[in-house]
């Protein structure tokens, strides 16, 4: 799904990719990119994985590391459980979220606009893929030897104020996002790198249950 | 609102032994701002000319804000989530990160008062005071509190210092649902 979605993106943005990057150029054949992604976006029904979380305080030169363990399945069901530094679980189904923070269960409406919920969609939406869909973004995709980066740039105003921008790192033998940074205007950034990851093995929808 | 306590005498800066030293701290944060739940964690970093850096992020790394308390008592605010970016809400901050900090020094305004089972160290402001207060003995910090000309406003507690350093904080508003919670986390 979010494969899909950032494939329309590039296909919609009107792309005039400069090299930019360290060690990426912009890439040499896009229509065979979007195509495999297309393929492999298809076929791609669920995604388990690990991963870790690096806040990246450049001024301080603090590095706040976060784990834990992470469930896709199509279309929009997400659990994000942290593991590290605590316990907090995220789950996102369809339209509604649920946090647990310790004791705390919480469940919200994405729909609803209430302050600062927003804010948690944000990052969800990055994490998610649907983020891509957001027709604020200018997208540019760029390759080096073992993988592909999309960009995104945020040109409306109130992503502006949060990001500078939010690169998308998929790996060129399998067309599986591995790695997404997303940048502060300020220099700090998150990154959150996906390892251990597992293709369609069979997630029953009670992972992603909000009781 | 402290001055129908007895006369106590002693030095004003012996409260300076509770000043935590946030060398490099990490919190698990909570913070209830009328009615909003924010959560995540709370980094306080002390540089090397002594500014204290206060940064909030969520638990995905989304940043709230990026506070800097200087040594003279200057405070910049390098980052604030447009959201949160409200006078009263930035003012309420400030004055409750600096209770805890310990910011405010010995002044001419300074003074101390005792009862029969505390002493009181006042720091008056421009309405009203910062206030900490111990034991008679000064060996513990019993609260921490902010009041206003007739009654506190703010009460915040620091307990289970390890190393200088706080295990856990907590402040209270009394005339408005604000709240703070931090939990010390091991890196």
């Amino acid at each position: 799904m979010r494969k899909i979605i950032l494939v329309l993106s590039i296909l919609l943005s009107g792309l005039t990719a400069k090299p930019q990057l360290t060690g990426y150029t912009p890439i040499a054949d896009l229509p065979k990119f979007k195509e495999q992604f297309a393929v492999i976006a298809k076929k791609t029904e669920t995604i388990k994985s690990d991963f870790t979380q690096e806040k990246n305080l450049s001024m301080l030169s603090e590095k706040i590391v976060s784990k834990g363990k992470f469930w896709f399945k199509k279309d929009n069901l997400l659990r994000m459980e942290y593991t590290k530094p605590y316990q907090y679980l995220m789950i996102l189904n369809k339209d509604n979220m649920y946090i647990k923070d310790g004791q705390k269960e919480n469940k919200v409406s994405t729909k609803s606009n209430k302050l600062f919920q927003q804010i948690n969609k944000i990052t969800i939406d990055c994490v998610q893929g649907t983020v891509f869909s957001n027709p604020d973004f200018i997208t540019k995709v760029y390759e080096n030897k073992s993988t592909y980066l999309v960009e995104l740039s945020p040109i409306g105003k109130a992503l502006k104020e949060f990001f500078k921008s939010i690169n998308v790192i998929i790996d060129k033998s399998d067309y599986e996002v591995t790695t997404i940074e997303m940048n502060e205007n300020s220099g700090d950034n998150t990154i959150i790198r996906f390892t251990n990851r597992e293709i369609n093995t069979i997630i029953p929808d009670a992972i992603f249950a909000i009781k | 609102m402290y001055k129908n306590l007895q006369p106590a005498t002693g030095d004003i800066n012996y409260i300076q032994k509770f000043k935590p030293n946030f060398n490099n701290a990490l919190y698990k944060a909570e913070i209830d701002v009328v009615g909003h739940h924010l959560s995540g964690l709370l980094l306080i970093k002390t540089l090397p000319d002594s500014t204290v850096r206060m940064v909030f992020s969520n638990e995905m790394g989304f940043k709230f804000f990026d506070f800097e308390f200087k040594q003279n008592g200057d405070f910049n605010a390098l980052y604030v989530v447009k959201q949160m970016d409200k006078k009263p809400v930035m003012k309420t901050l400030k004055k409750d990160f600096e209770l805890i900090l310990l910011l405010r020094k010995d002044t001419q305004t300074s003074y101390l008062r005792k009862d029969g089972n505390s002493l009181y160290y006042i720091f008056p402001k421009q309405k009203g005071s910062f206030c900490y207060i111990t034991d008679l003995g000064g060996s513990e910090m019993k609260t921490m509190e902010i009041s206003s000309p007739h009654k506190p406003i703010v009460q915040a507690i620091m307990k289970n210092y390890t190393d200088g350093i706080p295990d856990t904080i907590g402040i209270t508003h009394t005339n408005f649902n604000f709240t703070i919670g931090l939990k010390k986390i091991e890196r």
